[in-house]
Formats: structure tokens, C-alpha cells, sequence
């Protein structure tokens, strides 16, 4: 019950007046931001890192948690009024939300996708609440070569499964392990592919390139493709009245449900995230829909509320092995480390020993984040589509802005900001021609950790490779990385079957 | 190396009954594509050629800082070798979809040009005539070539917001954001 009470202490936190803000704060600005068309979570938080830099940790996570969930939130929003899917993990969500919508159900769309994500977040988070210490007090027992097994894990998983091209994924990957290694080598301290620049010395900062990728390089890349005329927003009926009739839940809460038994413990392996997760749980509901089959893909409720619950549930799942390991899973959760190291916090199995208070505090703002997240989405639904007409000219104007902004407060440097204009065209590129950008950030956090646990493992064991696979943990770790490729090639294939 | 997936017969997968279906669309993309590859390619063998020159102190017995380099250089050149030959076969990357991306229209290079060339025109004004200036200029000079119309009311909106942000940014939450020679001496909005 040790952990019980250092929870409750968590609330005592979060409940202070003045951090109970700070995550009101979390919440809007994410939901605000993650509604705007193609702003996903990830980026949400990337440009909204500069906020929080003169926050006092504990208040920025507990912003970030906020943001976190606020962007999921918004996203769903967006994907169910627009009339184009945007932010990957609630593609499926675009298909019948969107049916829906365009069938004047709007309201109950949106209902049900709040709802079940405040109910399946709950779920998650208290899996979370239990999980993570014992996953925690698990992973202290992990040598060297059980850590880089799992980073090999992660870079395989997110290079292969994030994007819809192996090699183009591979060849991302790479790239960021690359940006990694420019600086100096932390064991040895010699300069490597600094091109005797100093101010290369100490690294490319990753915000820099998180920033140049998810904010200048889509901008510029839908810049160069912008979408013209008027933008057609679906109207939602007003009164609450309209959200969910009796049918509507009774037809919710078994998907709500299952949602969240599927979203979670896809979040938690490294399976490519919440895509994954949305999908099965979209084909789970299908296959279970039975006489109403058919409505599917025409605007079933079932194939809103299930994927919508699996997305959130995934997101908390995300949250183990990146609190517990360090080990991030998808390009939102490699953001969040980089928020934590911006603060000097490292993610992994001493983090809940080092930091509990801390983490004790996100996670009970997980908690009180979902509970505002259900009461301000629903009534404040009007606002929402507000933010949603913005003309595009001022938004990728603004989002350029932000990112200038967050790249020239790390150092007030203007050569940040240029090494972001050039990180936004590699961006503009890679999206131009298919390279998914998100396992470039996951190899370029990693890449770093990667290397120095192999060389702490090799030094241990003399240079015997085979100290590398001998583990019971290691070995495991290689063999799941077959089974999970084979999986997930096939997952993605279906994927686009269906899509098709 | 696991195949590339196959591309569905058709082109990209036109999932939005209402455009006109993109199908007919042959790939002019091609080159640049290609060039993206080799460039993964050439990248992969200058890190092979650059880690041999770093230099490995005697003191480290087991692997140095030039392994992990090796390994990097070897996996880039493989992936860009593999999207050549893929590229060559004529099997393409999908570009990225979005919401405010139209999946019909051909890149406005123009316009890429134009965004680039504002950033960089940003960076040097920061400390010419002070952050709020150089964000006023960014914004209104970005929406400007986004479209939008009269450009006025795009400067004037990009003047306002750079100067909310410096009074909330530099004069409320301490960031030393530089207000620039014309507003020297305003004290709201020193960092």
C-alpha cells in the first residue's frame, strides 16, 4: 500500500489551487492546439515546450500532462467535424465520426468519443498506477545488455512500424541515430562529425529538431500542397440534450470497455502505438457488431466509441515502458523525454525511487486531466469549431512563429533557429517522399543511451559479444523482436486492406 | 531486408469518394525522390569515411567511439541502396496526407522557396531590429505568401502578436527575448 499512499500524496499535489490551474491550463491549450487541423500530439507539445521553461518542474509536467491527453482529445474533435482524417491515430475515428456527423449525429459522435475516452483513460491510468511500480521495481534488476536489447527493440519496432515504407522507416531511423552522434563522444570525450564547428560540440538540441520537424516541416510541406477555398466545418446540433440517447449508450459502453482492454497493453509494447491500437479495437468492434455490421463505415457509434477509448487507453499504456524504462514507444513519447531532460530528469527505473513525488504528480494529474478533459470538451464543443474555421494563411504562419520562438529561447541563439529552417526542409522532404519523420526524433533520443549501454556492456564482458545475448531478458528481447516484426508487418498490411 | 510494401494496385488509395479519384496520376516524382536516396546513400558513406578519422584515445581496450559510427554509416547506406533500387523499380514513397493538404494540386515550389527564404530573413532580423519586429515579419510575411489577402491586415496582425508575445514572453515570464533598438528603455518589456 506504499505506492497507495504516495498516490494520495500525488493528489494532495495536484489538488493545490495553484497546480489545479496549471493543468487547467494543460487541458485547454492542448485541446485548443490539437484541434487545429494537423497539429498531432506530438507536435502539440513541441511547440508548446517554450511555455513551460520557466516553469518549476513539477508544474510544467503537470502542464505537459494536460497537454498530453488534451491533444488526444482535440484530435478527435477535429477528425469527427472536418471532413478530412488528419492525426493518424484517429483515422478510423474520421471515417464513421465523420459519417456520423455528416448524418446530423455530430453531438453523439463527439459524446461518445469524449466519453469513452474519459472512461477508458480512467481504466488505463489506474492500470498505470499499478503497473508502473512493478514494472519499475522489475527493471532495476536489468543489466547493460538487457537495456540495449530493449533498445534494439524500440529502434526496430519504430522504424518498421511507424510509416507505411520499411526501408524509408530504416532510413529515417538511421538519420536520427546520426544527428545523435554529432557532439562529443561521452565515454572518450573525443569529437565526433562536429565539422569543427564549436557550437556543435555540445549536440544538436533535440527540441531543435522535434520543433523543425513536426512544426517548419509540415508547415511548409502543406504550404506547398495548400488545400484553398472555404473550409467546410459539419454544424453540431445544439443542446445536451442531442448528445446520446439511451440507445446511443447502451451501444457505447461494451466498446468503451473493450477499447480499453485493447488500447492499453498495445500502448505498453513497443507496436507502433495508438494506430495499432485504434485499428484492432475498430476491427474487433466490426467483427462483434454482428446484425449492425453493415452500418459500418456508414457511421456506426460502435466504431467511434471503441477506437476513440483504445486511442486514450494506448496513451496511458505509452506511458509505462517511458516512465519505467525510459524507453519511449512513439514520437509523442519521445517529446515527453525530452521535456523531462530539459528539466534534468531521465526517464527510467530509478525515476520513480529518484523522483516519486513527481511522478506521483503526473500521475494523479492523468487522473483530475481526464476528468476537466470530459467536462470542458462536450459544453465547450462551440469554441472548438471556432478554432477549427481559423484561416489556414494565420495558422501555419502562427506555427512557424511558435517554432522560431521555441528554438530561439533554448539558447537566445539566432543559429538555433537557422539549424531549424534547415531540420524544416529535411522535414518538408521526408514528407514529400514518404520517410515517416517520427522514427528520426525516437533514433536520435535513443541513439545516444543505445550506444553507451553497449559500450558499459562490452567493457563489463571484455569485448565478448556473446555477454550481449547470453541473459535469459536479452535473449527473450531478440526473439520478440521477430514475433513483433512478423505481427506487425501483418497488422499494417491489413490495415491498408481495409483502408483500400 | 524485408520487402517494401506493396503499393495497391491503382496509385495511393484514394479513400475520399468526392474529388475526382487521383489515379491517373503517373509518377513525375521520381527524380526528386531519387536524389533523396542517393543522398541518404552519400550521407551513409561519409560517416563511414569520417568515423575512421575520429580519433580513439589508448586507453579504451574494448569499443570506441568509432564503432557505433560504423554501424550508422552501414545501416544508412544500406536503407538508401535498397530505396534506389526500390525507386528505380518504380515503386515510390506515398507522400504524407493531412487535413489541409489537397491531394490533387502539384508542389508550389514557390511557395517552399518563399517560406524558407522569410525564416531565414527572421533569423537575421532578431537582432537587427529586435524580436518582435522579426516576428511580425515572419508571420505577416508567411500568411502573406499562404494567401493571405490584404497583406496589410497580415503585417499589421503579425505586428500585434509579436509584440503580445515579447510582453508576455520577455516582460512576464522573463524569456530575453531582445526588444530591439526601437523599443530600447521600455521597461514591460525587457527579458
Amino acid at each position: 500500500m506504499d505506492n497507495f499512499s504516495a498516490l494520495i500524496e500525488g493528489f494532495a499535489t495536484v489538488l493545490h489551487p495553484m497546480y489545479l490551474l496549471y493543468a487547467l491550463f494543460g487541458v485547454f491549450v492542448g485541446t485548443a492546439v490539437g484541434v487545429l487541423p494537423g497539429i498531432g500530439p506530438a507536435m502539440t507539445i513541441a511547440l508548446l515546450l517554450p511555455l513551460t521553461y520557466s516553469l518549476e518542474p513539477t508544474a510544467a509536467i503537470i502542464v505537459f500532462a494536460g497537454i498530453y491527453y488534451g491533444g488526444m482529445y482535440g484530435g478527435s474533435t477535429t477528425s469527427i467535424l472536418l471532413n478530412t482524417p488528419g492525426e493518424s491515430a484517429s483515422i478510423v475515428t474520421a471515417i464513421e465520426g465523420n459519417r456520423m456527423a455528416r448524418a446530423g449525429r455530430g453531438a453523439a459522435a463527439l459524446a461518445t468519443a469524449a466519453i469513452g475516452s474519459f472512461v477508458a483513460g480512467s481504466i488505463a491510468t489506474v492500470a498505470l498506477t499499478f503497473l508502473a511500480p512493478v514494472v519499475a521495481g522489475w527493471a532495476v534488476q536489468l543489466g547493460e545488455p538487457d537495456y540495449f536489447a530493449l533498445m534494439v527493440v524500440a529502434f526496430v519496432t519504430v522504424g518498421a512500424l511507424l510509416g507505411s515504407s520499411v526501408p524509408r522507416g530504416l532510413a529515417s531511423l538511421s538519420l536520427g541515430l546520426f544527428l545523435g552522434l554529432i557532439g562529443t563522444d561521452t565515454l572518450t570525450g573525443q569529437q565526433r562529425f562536429t565539422f569543427g564547428v564549436p557550437n556543435l560540440a555540445d549536440g544538436i538540441d533535440v527540441v531543435v529538431v522535434a520543433v523543425g520537424l513536426f512544426a517548419v516541416g509540415e508547415a511548409v510541406y502543406v504550404g506547398s500542397r495548400m488545400r484553398h477555398g472555404p473550409i467546410r466545418v459539419i454544424p453540431v446540433e445544439k443542446g445536451w440534450r442531442t448528445w446520446m440517447k439511451r440507445d446511443d449508450w447502451r451501444r457505447s459502453w461494451k466498446p468503451w470497455l473493450r477499447g480499453a482492454a485493447i488500447g492499453f497493453p498495445v500502448g505498453t509494447i513497443p507496436a507502433g502505438g495508438a494506430d495499432v491500437a485504434t485499428f484492432l479495437s475498430y476491427a474487433a468492434e466490426r467483427r462483434l457488431a454482428g446484425p449492425r455490421r453493415k452500418q459500418f463505415g456508414k457511421g456506426a457509434i460502435e466504431g467511434v466509441a471503441g477506437p476513440e477509448a483504445a486511442n486514450n487507453a494506448a496513451a496511458s499504456g505509452v506511458l509505462v515502458p517511458l516512465l519505467t524504462l525510459g524507453l519511449p514507444t512513439t514520437a509523442t513519447a519521445a517529446i515527453i523525454i525530452v521535456a523531462f531532460q530539459s528539466y534534468g530528469i531521465q526517464p527510467g527505473p530509478m525515476l520513480l525511487q529518484n523522483e516519486s513525488s513527481l511522478v506521483w504528480a503526473l500521475i494523479a494529474s492523468l487522473y483530475v486531466g481526464n476528468l476537466m478533459l470530459v467536462v470542458l470538451n462536450l459544453p465547450l464543443v462551440g469554441m472548438w469549431v471556432k478554432v477549427l474555421r481559423i484561416p489556414r494563411h494565420y495558422l501555419y504562419a502562427g506555427i512557424l512563429l511558435f517554432g522560431a520562438l521555441g528554438s530561439y529561447a533554448l539558447n537566445f541563439a539566432p543559429v538555433d533557429v537557422l539549424l531549424l529552417v534547415l531540420i524544416g526542409l529535411i522535414g518538408f522532404f521526408m514528407r514529400r517522399y514518404g520517410y515517416p519523420v517520427a522514427p528520426l526524433v525516437v533514433g536520435m533520443i535513443l541513439g545516444p543511451m543505445a550506444e553507451d549501454r553497449l559500450r558499459r556492456s562490452l567493457a563489463i564482458s571484455q569485448g565478448d559479444l556473446s555477454y550481449l545475448v547470453t541473459s535469459p531478458f536479452a535473449a527473450t528481447a531478440y526473439a520478440a523482436i521477430i514475433v513483433l516484426l512478423a505481427v506487425g508487418i501483418w497488422l499494417k498490411r491489413r490495415e491498408r486492406a481495409e483502408e483500400a | 531486408m524485408a520487402p517494401d510494401a506493396p503499393v495497391p494496385p491503382g496509385g495511393p488509395t484514394a479513400e475520399d469518394a468526392p474529388p475526382p479519384p487521383g489515379a491517373v496520376e503517373p509518377p513525375p516524382r521520381r527524380w526528386g525522390e531519387l536524389v533523396l536516396a542517393l543522398a541518404t546513400t552519400a550521407l551513409g558513406v561519409y560517416v563511414l569515411v569520417a568515423a575512421g578519422s575520429i580519433t580513439v584515445p589508448g586507453s579504451s581496450n574494448t569499443l570506441g567511439p568509432r564503432a557505433f559510427p560504423y554501424l550508422v554509416g552501414g545501416m544508412l547506406v544500406a536503407a538508401g541502396v535498397v530505396l534506389v533500387v526500390l525507386i528505380l523499380s518504380g515503386r515510390t514513397g506515398q507522400e504524407e496526407g493531412g487535413e489541409d493538404v489537397d491531394p490533387s494540386v502539384r508542389t508550389d515550389w514557390l511557395t517552399v522557396v518563399l517560406l524558407v527564404v522569410i525564416l531565414v530573413v527572421h533569423v537575421f532580423a532578431i537582432n537587427a531590429v529586435g524580436w518582435p519586429f522579426a516576428a511580425a515579419l515572419l508571420f505577416g510575411g508567411a500568411a502573406v505568401v499562404l494567401g493571405a489577402r490584404p497583406w496589410w491586415r497580415a503585417a499589421l496582425a503579425g505586428l500585434v502578436l509579436g509584440l503580445v508575445i515579447q510582453v508576455i514572453f520577455g516582460g512576464l515570464l522573463g524569456l530575453s527575448l531582445p526588444a530591439g533598438p526601437l523599443l530600447e528603455g521600455v521597461p514591460f518589456l525587457r527579458g
